[in-house]
Order: C-alpha cells, then structure tokens, then sequence
C-alpha cells in the first residue's frame, strides 16, 4: 500500500493571503508525523485539507488513495480540530452516541467503545454529565475520544495535548504509539519541542511553507543543532543560527 | 444516503431539546398562553363604551331611540343635562354625548340630532356612531308601525354562525404562524451555533453528506412543530372551544408542510449570520412581514393591491388561508390542491437553498 497522505504542491490562499504554499510532502503509513510551527504558519489550513473540510486552491492533495475532499474516505479518518466543537448541552455519553452513530457504530460495539475510550482517557466519573461541566483538559480528552471512536485509519489531531497535565500527556503519547504500531497514521500538530521529539517525522511549517521534514535526528543532523527549536530557526533563516555543515 | 446516520442527528436533535426547558417551554407553553389571553381579550367582558344621552324634549321617537340604545350591552348611556354632558366629554368620562330633540316630523321642521364624539379612541367613536345609526331608523319604524314591531333580519349563516366570533376567525392561523416562528428561529440559531462551536466541521468531514444533514435537522425540528401544533390544536379546541368545522388532523398536516419549509429557511438564513443577535435582526425581516400581510388579522382581499401581490408570494399567506378552509369551512384535502403544491414548493426550494448552503461549509 502506498502513502496514507501525498502532498503535491499544495496551496491554499484566502483571499490575499497564502495560508499554504506549495506543500509538498509524503506520510507513509504507520508513523506519527508531527507538523511544528508557530501559530499562523498554515498548521491548522493543512491539517483541514487533509480532513476535507478545505479544498486545496491548487496542487493534488491524495489521502488514503482519493483526492481530497472526497467522503467516500470520511468514514476512516478521525478529526480533532483545535476548539472542542462538541455539544455542550449534553453529556459525554451521548455526544459518543451521536458521533458513534455517524460513523456507523451501534449496539453492543458502540457501547463498549465508549465504555474503553472513558476509561483510557481517565473521564469514567463523568461519562453522564453535560459538557457544559468540563473544564478545557477535560473538553479535550472528550474531544479526542470522539475522533478515535471508530478506529479510524487516519488520525489528524490539532493541538490534542493543549493544556493537559503532563502525566496524561504521556499517557496520551504511550496511546499513540500503540495506535501507530497498530499500522494507522496520525498526524499531529504542535507547537512544543518536546511532543515534536516524539514523533517518528517531523514538518517544520513556517508562513504556509513547509521548511524541512525529516526525523527530528535527520533535522537535528542536517541543522547540526541539538536542540530541536534551534533547528527549527536555523532552517527558518534566523540570524546568529548557523545552519552547520551536515 | 443512510437512514442510521439521519436518525442519528434526529435523535441528537431531540435530546438537545429535551435538555432545554426553556426552549421547550417556548414552543408549548408560550402559545397556549397567548392564546388564552385572546380568548380573554375577546370573550372576557371588556369595559363599555360610555354614551352620555342630554333628553331636550319629550315624544315617543326619542324615547324609543334611548330605549334601543339602552339595550345595547356594549355601550354604557348615562342620561344628562347638556353642560354636565359636555364637560364630561371633554375630560374623557364618557366617550360621547348624543343630544336627541323632540323628534317630531311635524311639516316645516328639520329634526337633526346632535353626536358629539370624543374622537381619540376610532374603536369607541365607531361603537357609538354605529349603534346610533342602527337605533334611529328601528326606532322610526317601531313607532310608525301599528304592531309597534321593527323589521326582523334573520341572517342565514353559510360559515361559521352567529356565535362566530374575532377568535374563532384568528385561532387557525396561529397555530400556523407559532410554528412557523418558533421552528425558524430555533433552527436557525441552531445552526448557527453548530458553526460557532465548530462542530459543523465535524459533521462535514464525517461520513455525514447534506441531504442527511439537511433531513436530519428537518425531521428533529418538524417532530416538535407537529407536537406543538397537536397541542394548540387541542388546547383551541376543547379550552377555548374554537369554532372547527373540519378534520383536525389536517390542520396539523398543514403545518407540518409550513414547517419542513421553515427549517430550511433557518438553515438558510443562519449562513449569513455571525451572531445569534444577527438571527434576532432576520426576525423583522421575515416573521413580521408575514404577520401582517398573511391574512391573520386584515384579509389578503382586503388589502391594497401591491400587498396582495406581495401576500401571495408568503407561504404563511397560503398556510393560513389552508388553515381557514379546513377549520372554518371544514374543506378538504381535495379543495386544497393548489394550497398544498404551493406550500410544498415553498419547501422544496427552501430545502434546495439549504443544500447549497451547506455545500459552502466546504469552501
């Protein structure tokens, strides 16, 4: 099977602006592919062509084989976007339901699923209490447990460990891991080093240009920096950051 | 197209509302209550009109014309002297003075009577002026006839009847115009929301498409209409004992059309608000030229007629005038045919401009 996600020259401009410029990259399936960037860079544009909810203004954006958008893929890609977009009057359990049911889960499966991501994601006491409760750590989880319910092929996260504690954040992380050893794609954005140390590829997204991605060791080899926010700006052009010899 | 996934958001839909009291006391409670204080206003027993009477000379005629006015239960007469009369008047005690002469038909006289208005009030001015009107020449006749008998009119009823009252004739189309307000505004805030809180994201990227979107918001929103006309139906009926002539179940199909229309429009609409004050502001577009012109209050016929052009191109307009038929004039579904294609169309095209909307989310 070939890549899970193929950017070619992929670009997206609203209006004046060019959020995305000709991207172009390759996740092949089975790893976690980290997108670093400080906010504004285009993180958020990609990973929402890559859902379908943006339509690419130019260039040929393949994912799982179609040209994005397409639902006939929707059913095996599961999406975090940034903001929780939940239902805030009702309760964890029925926004599982809803979100089970559109994926096509019912029943027994449907509940035992809910019943597994609660507990993985440590909010068994307030599987039936409005949203409207939880507070932003907890939102998240609850968001994430939506986007996973249906064992997707493909998993875009957007910012997923924001304001988490940092021994769920590992418990998260440990969760992911599994997920791609178990042959799905996750691709994820961040803005912290040391999630963008995780990950087995890692883009570095600056002003909707996509500057390197490689493994944070090839990057941090190519850039001759250990530290991977130095390779970052030292890729980024920044003054006084020599980009060392390879 | 799966009907697990339609479901799915109906069900969602439902479960959002039943969490809402204050919402679900809008649409059930809220009608009822208008309604009853319809009923009150028009059936209650309102305060008289007040007539001050000034007798300046005595004879049969005038006496009979005090006696008829006498009997009128909606006006109040109080028999004066001129001056007190007049100053009555003119503070606002009494809403007019009628000041009868002898009345005599005597060759070389002029009988004229004298009506003083106070005028501020049209509905007070038009009570006296009328009744007056009415008891001269009935009394002419009863005192000019030897049997002392007015002339009898047996009006014939083809509708209605003579208990028909203002109520029996606005009830029908209330029920059309809270259902066509209620279900628009909560739909469309509805998704306006969906799209504040991003998860319309969610849906577009899910394996959802937008005629299940679109049928899923529809068959939610449609179930609490129709419940909510059920319940005004009942509440008009077997309260207020509305005037029916028709099936019921009619009037309930009828709005069930109007709302599935409704719906679609919300969803419509809500892409060109930002805020949920936005959708307030399309509240005086929409809903309020409808009130006014669809023939719940002043008859499409009885409009100028650039607003009767207007008027039928609203679909409350139609719904109402359905509503009348089959309550008032207990037609049925046969006579209606061009009442339901217009309202049909009217939701189809609404449901069209929907999609499009929703294929925009997209963009």
């Amino acid at each position: 099977m070939g890549a899970t996600i193929v950017a070619d020259e992929v670009s997206r401009t609203f209006g004046p602006v060019r959020a995305i410029d000709r991207l172009t990259l390759e996740i092949p399936p089975g790893v976690i592919y980290g997108l670093l960037g400080p906010s504004g860079s285009g993180k958020t544009t990609f990973l929402r062509m890559v859902v379908g909810a943006l339509r690419p203004t130019e260039g040929r954006l393949l994912v799982l084989g179609r040209t994005m958008p397409d639902r006939a893929v929707a059913g095996q890609i599961g999406y975090m976007p940034q903001t929780a977009a939940l239902y805030p009057d009702l309760t964890l359990r029925e926004n599982l339901a809803f979100f089970g049911r559109i994926y096509g889960l019912r029943g027994r499966k449907l509940e035992d699923r809910v019943e597994q991501l609660v507990h993985d994601l440590g909010l068994l006491g307030w599987v039936d209490q409005p949203l409207y409760r939880f507070s932003g750590g907890m939102l998240q989880r609850a968001s994430l447990a939506c986007a996973l319910l249906h064992q997707p092929e493909l998993l875009v996260l957007d910012e997923p460990t924001v304001g988490l504690d940092p021994v769920l954040r590992r418990s998260l992380w440990a969760h992911f891991r599994q997920l791609a050893e178990q042959g799905k794609t996750l691709l994820i954005s961040t803005h912290t080093m040391d999630e963008a140390d995780r990950c087995d590829l890692l883009g570095f997204l600056r002003g909707g240009r996509l500057l390197a991605s490689d493994t944070p060791a090839a990057l941090r080899l190519q850039t001759g920096q250990a530290d991977l926010e130095d390779a970052f700006l030292a890729l980024a052009g920044q003054p006084g950051i020599p980009v060392g010899e390879p | 197209m799966s009907w697990q996934r339609v479901l799915a958001l109906m069900l969602r839909i439902v479960r959002q509302f039943r969490r809402d009291r204050r919402t679900l006391a809008l649409i059930l409670v809220v009608p009822v209550l208008v309604l009853s204080l319809l009923g009150y206003i028009y059936r209650g027993s309102g305060e008289p009109t007040r007539l001050a009477v000034v007798l300046e000379g005595d004879s049969p005629l005038a006496r009979q014309v005090l006696a008829l006015l006498e009997e009128n239960s909606s006006l109040q007469v109080i028999v004066m002297e001129r001056e007190p009369a007049l100053q009555a008047v003119d503070r606002r005690e009494v809403d007019g003075v009628l000041v009868l002469p002898a009345l005599s038909f005597q060759p070389g006289t002029r009988p004229e009577v004298e009506l003083i208005l106070e005028g501020s009030q049209p509905s007070a001015a038009g009570a006296i002026a009328g009744a007056v009107s009415r008891a001269l020449p009935q009394a002419i006749i009863q005192t000019m006839s030897p049997s002392g008998q007015a002339i009898q009119i047996e009006p014939r009823f083809l509708h209605g009847g003579p208990q028909f009252d203002q109520l029996d004739y606005f009830a029908p189309t209330f029920i059309g115009f809270f259902a066509f307000f209620f279900v628009f505004l909560l739909t469309s805030v509805s998704f306006l929301r969906e799209r504040l809180q991003g998860s319309i994201e969610r849906l577009i990227v899910s394996p959802l498409d937008r005629k299940e979107i679109v049928l899923g918001y529809m068959l939610g929103f449609t179930l609490f209409a129709t419940v909510q006309s059920i319940v005004m139906v009942i509440f008009t009926v077997a309260v207020l004992r509305i005037h029916y002539a028709g099936e019921l179940w009619l009037v309930v199909f009828l709005t069930f059309l109007l709302t599935v229309g409704a719906v679609n429009l919300g969803i419509f609409l809500s892409a060109f608000a930002r805020t949920e004050l936005q959708v307030v502001q399309f509240i005086p577009m929409v809903i309020t030229p409808q009130g006014l012109l669809s023939g719940i209050i002043w008859p499409v016929d009885s409009l100028p007629r650039p607003l009767q052009w207007l008027a039928q191109a609203l679909p409350l307009t139609w719904a109402n005038e359905a509503l009348r038929a089959v309550m008032i004039r207990g037609e049925g579904l046969d006579a209606l045919g061009l009442h339901l294609m217009v309202l049909i169309g009217f939701a189809a095209a609404m449901a069209v401009l929907a999609m499009v909307t929703l294929r925009r989310e997209v963009a």
